[in-house]
């Protein structure tokens, strides 16, 4: 049990689930979606991502499509792509944050963003029924190979900061892309900001040197020599570039949770707006977002949910706890070169280390633990837990996405994850003690369930 | 029902759009994956508009199962096969539906001698395909695909070496080629001009896969090729079919002599300047090649109709030449496979050699008239009427090789339900076309009865 299949995307191990058929059926499905119109096509370096790219086109040429194929592409400069090419929709071919052996199709709107939960149905129906538009032999879609598109990408994200203020700096940074999608393009995104670049696992072989998930434990072989080489930042990528953690000048590996409240604190300062995000990002975010008195929007966890309701209340920013920020002015996607570029630009118009920048923020701990669950029963056990929760006295109860507990110092969050068979449980609070000590007591009760 | 699908001994051949997907290609390749196991396995591909699509899903397919995809890209079907056994690969498939309409395609499966599956391989291969079990590679073994530049040079050299190449290039032959928009628009008017010097006048040349005639090498297909072979002067003309494996000759005078003495022209020159050995022919083919064959003291065996039937057949007798009625025509010195590349070497061969005329070639070769039906059937009533055929001439000279075949005097009739095709075919040779026809014309009356 390891397919996880949505409007927006499906992700499985390679060999066990994820097969051919599967990606066909479902790009056939989206091919369905969008009538044969024009559609992006961009990959990872995975093992697995040729293979899976074959089997994609198949489908979209069978369906009519005119496939614009970007060969290695991050996915957020494809999500970017998506209307000055005015295409119909994307399909980005990428692992992410999984460990090898998985790998994921995701889809993207004529927007750029996730394609919509609501509006996937139709899509779903198609893929179930394998009910899809089949072109006649002589209608077959055409594939075209595009490899201009950095380009114009790198210009606009260029106007979202102050580029000359950044040159000027003349930073040295360090970015890990995990040999993954982000490979090709950092030269040129160096050059575009006059960086010094150390880059680490900048290989695009598919091999992935550490776990992909932006995190402290996976950024310490950065932290460790960053300040030999006098870095001003370190950027740590997942596989798509879609998600980045940082590490500070002083060597700190910083947890994921902060690259989004940093930078919506930055973007904030510039010009206030809505911010989106789900229900279980740190309060630091919240803290930022009030200080500024801007509205703040929870939607349930996942780059779609956030995704639909920045286009829903025309937000400033949004992002997630996991490293990811998106600015809807520029691009509907989570995107990390779009992050690396708004800290840089945030450390240029504060003339502040980053390290300065961070001890600026409110501080938390926060605790990430698991209970194995069984694909089964997972939603049986949260909602026994909910009915236990009382005991911990929480001043308030909510239920966006699995069951969030509310205190004055801290919240404790259980969901059912949507990639692996676990309840995740998530504690944070002003002291480490605290924030242990629920998240004990939460796995404890679910525990009992499981 | 969709009846145009057909799952057989040529493949897995279907109509792209209705009952030919990608996913049933990709499911296919797996299947193959799977019954040869690991290794590199060739793809090639006619020039028709669904050969990507299709390509794609069958290296995706093949990936899967961990079979490296090894893309010759649009090459004939002979090379396929060729490449297939010189590379020691363990095996190919060509994506061609042949001589079927450009909205058909197929796949076809080629073991690692270079040989498509034999009838009973072929099973093995479909019950894996209905097994839907195709144990998938993990990531990490997964293998990537490659590229064989030039594909056709291997093979164009050993049909060269072959011939005496010389004294075909002294010659300085026109002809005229109608490559029907298919794999001969990349490589036929090459092959001829720069590899056996002639003069070459090309029709229907745009490598696009939509066939401006019946990709049938049929005499009444011909016309443009007729016209050019006229217009130019022209020793001879050529006609291939979209994949090329087959290829009808066009006299100097611009007139078809019919698909079926290629076999006759390729045996005899064969026979006469290679070396004799034995011959074997399928069914179909005419009475004029028995007499060719037997005219020189060779001995004929026929055998069941399709390539692989021939090539096998041909294999154990230890056969110089051989072919099918159809025009292909295959030299196992060069490879044992149905070659319109090897054909137009060795026929031009024939007229270096004897500086005669295609016409005078032709005169020199026993006459037949051939007539051949197509008649529709649905599938479940074809055995019917052949059972009632079988009874009605009892008293004939048969043979059930495939389908029935029925001697007569001077003449023979050949009943079969198609491979490719959801009809009953019907060929009837006799010598001349009034016995022919009538002949004809009684059966086709007896099995329509009983296909309606």
């Amino acid at each position: 049990m390891t397919l996880r299949l949505a409007s927006f995307g499906v992700r499985g191990f390679v060999g066990e689930s994820l097969t051919p058929r599967v990606a066909m059926d479902y790009a056939a499905a989206f091919g369905t979606f969008v009538d044969g119109g024009r559609v992006l096509l961009g990959r990872d370096t995975r093992y697995s991502s040729p293979m899976l790219h074959s089997a994609v086109l198949a489908s979209l040429l069978s369906c009519g499509c005119e496939v614009l194929d970007f060969g290695i592409c991050p996915t957020p400069v494809l999500q970017f792509s998506v209307r000055p090419y005015q295409a119909a929709g994307a399909i980005s071919i990428s692992g992410g944050h999984n460990q090898m052996g998985w790998n994921a199709l995701t889809l993207l709107g004529r927007d750029g963003a996730f394609l919509d939960p609501a509006t996937g149905e139709a899509l779903l129906g198609a893929f179930h029924a394998t009910d899809f538009l089949m072109r006649d032999a002589m209608s077959i879609g055409a594939r075209e190979v595009v490899s201009d598109y950095f380009a114009p990408y790198l210009k606009a994200l260029s106007a979202q900061v102050d580029r000359e203020a950044i040159r000027r700096a003349g930073y040295t940074v360090l970015i890990d892309p995990v040999g993954g999608a982000g490979c090709p393009f950092l030269d040129d995104f160096a050059r575009e900001f006059g960086l010094h670049l150390v880059a680490i696992n900048q290989d695009p072989s598919g091999y992935l040197a550490r776990d992909p998930e932006p995190r402290p434990r996976t950024a310490r072989q950065m932290a460790s020599f960053i300040r030999h080489v006098k870095g001003h930042v370190g950027f740590v990528l997942s596989s798509d570039m879609g998600r980045v953690s940082l590490v500070t000048d002083a060597g700190e590996p910083l947890s994921e949770e902060f690259t989004l409240p940093l930078l919506v604190r930055s973007l904030l300062r510039q010009q206030v707006g809505p911010v989106v995000t789900n229900c279980c990002t740190s309060r630091m975010v919240d803290d930022v977002v009030a200080a500024a008195g801007a509205p703040l929007l929870k939607t349930p966890v996942g780059q779609a949910f956030v995704a639909a309701r920045m286009t829903d209340e025309q937000a400033r920013v949004g992002g997630e706890g996991s490293g990811s920020v998106a600015v809807p002015e520029f691009s509907r996607g989570f995107d990390g070169f779009l992050a690396m570029a708004l800290v840089l630009d945030m450390m240029a118009r504060t003339k502040e280390s980053l390290a300065a920048l961070v001890r600026s923020l409110p501080r938390y701990h926060m605790v990430k633990k698991s209970a194995v669950s069984g694909s089964r029963t997972a939603y049986l056990v949260l909602d026994q837990f909910l009915a236990q929760s009382a005991s911990f006295g929480a001043e308030s109860v909510d239920l966006t996405d699995g069951v969030r507990l509310d205190w004055e110092d801290g919240w404790l969050h259980a969901r059912v994850s949507h990639t692996e068979q676990i309840i995740r449980v998530l504690s944070e609070a002003r002291t480490r003690e605290v924030a242990e000590r629920r998240a004990e007591e939460a796995l404890r009760l679910i525990g009992q369930g499981l | 029902m969709k009846e145009s699908l057909k799952v057989g001994v040529s493949g897995v051949r279907g109509i792209v759009g209705a009952s030919f997907t990608p996913q049933l290609a990709a499911s296919f390749a797996q299947a193959f994956g799977t019954f040869i196991g690991r290794g590199p396995v060739l793809v090639g591909r006619d020039t028709r508009p669904s050969g990507l699509m299709l390509e794609y899903a069958v290296v995706a397919g093949l990936q899967s199962v961990g079979c490296k995809p090894v893309l010759l890209g649009v090459v004939p079907t002979p090379t396929v096969l060729l490449m297939t056994k010189e590379l020691g690969a363990r095996g190919g498939i060509a994506i061609t539906a042949s001589h079927n309409a450009a909205e058909w395609n197929a796949l076809k499966f080629v073991d690692r001698r270079g040989l498509f599956l034999e009838e009973n391989r072929a099973q093995e291969l479909f019950d894996v395909y209905h097994q839907q079990d195709f144990p998938m590679v993990e990531e990490a073994d997964l293998p990537s695909t490659s590229t064989l530049a030039n594909p056709v040079e291997p093979h164009f050299k050993r049909v060269v070496d072959y011939v005496d190449a010389a004294a075909i290039r002294k010659r300085r032959f026109r002809v005229a080629v109608d490559v029907v928009n298919g794999v001969g628009a990349l490589y036929s008017v090459p092959f001829l001009r720069d590899l056996l010097g002639c003069e070459v006048v090309a029709v229907h040349d745009a490598p696009t896969g939509r066939f401006e005639r019946d990709p049938e090498p049929l005499p009444e297909h011909l016309g443009a090729l007729s016209r050019a072979v006229v217009e130019h002067a022209c020793d001879i003309g050529f006609a291939q079919d979209p994949d090329g494996d087959r290829l009808a000759i066009v006299n100097e005078r611009g007139q078809p002599i019919g698909e079926d003495l290629t076999l006759a022209f390729s045996a005899r020159q064969v026979l006469e300047a290679h070396g004799k050995g034995p011959v074997a022919i399928s069914l179909s083919c005419s009475r004029a090649v028995e007499d060719v064959v037997r005219g020189l003291g060779c001995e004929v065996t026929r055998t069941r109709i399709g390539e692989t039937n021939v090539a096998r057949v041909m294999q154990e007798q230890g056969a110089v030449v051989g072919g099918e009625h159809n025009g292909g025509v295959i030299i196992p010195e060069i490879h044992t496979c149905r070659d319109s590349f090897a054909a137009m070497a060795v026929i031009l061969e024939l007229l270096a050699r004897t500086g005669k005329s295609v016409s005078a070639v032709r005169a020199e070769i026993p006459g037949y008239v051939m007539v051949r039906r197509k008649m529709p059937a649905r599938a479940e009533r074809a055995p019917e009427a052949l059972r009632e055929l079988r009874r009605h001439y009892t008293d004939r000279k048969m043979n059930f090789l495939d389908g029935l075949f029925i001697e007569f005097e001077q003449a023979w009739a050949h009943v079969r339900r198609s491979n490719t095709e959801p009809v009953v075919r019907l060929t009837v040779e006799a010598p001349d076309r009034t016995r022919a026809d009538a002949l004809a014309d009684e059966i086709e009356q007896f099995v329509t009865a009983f296909l309606d």
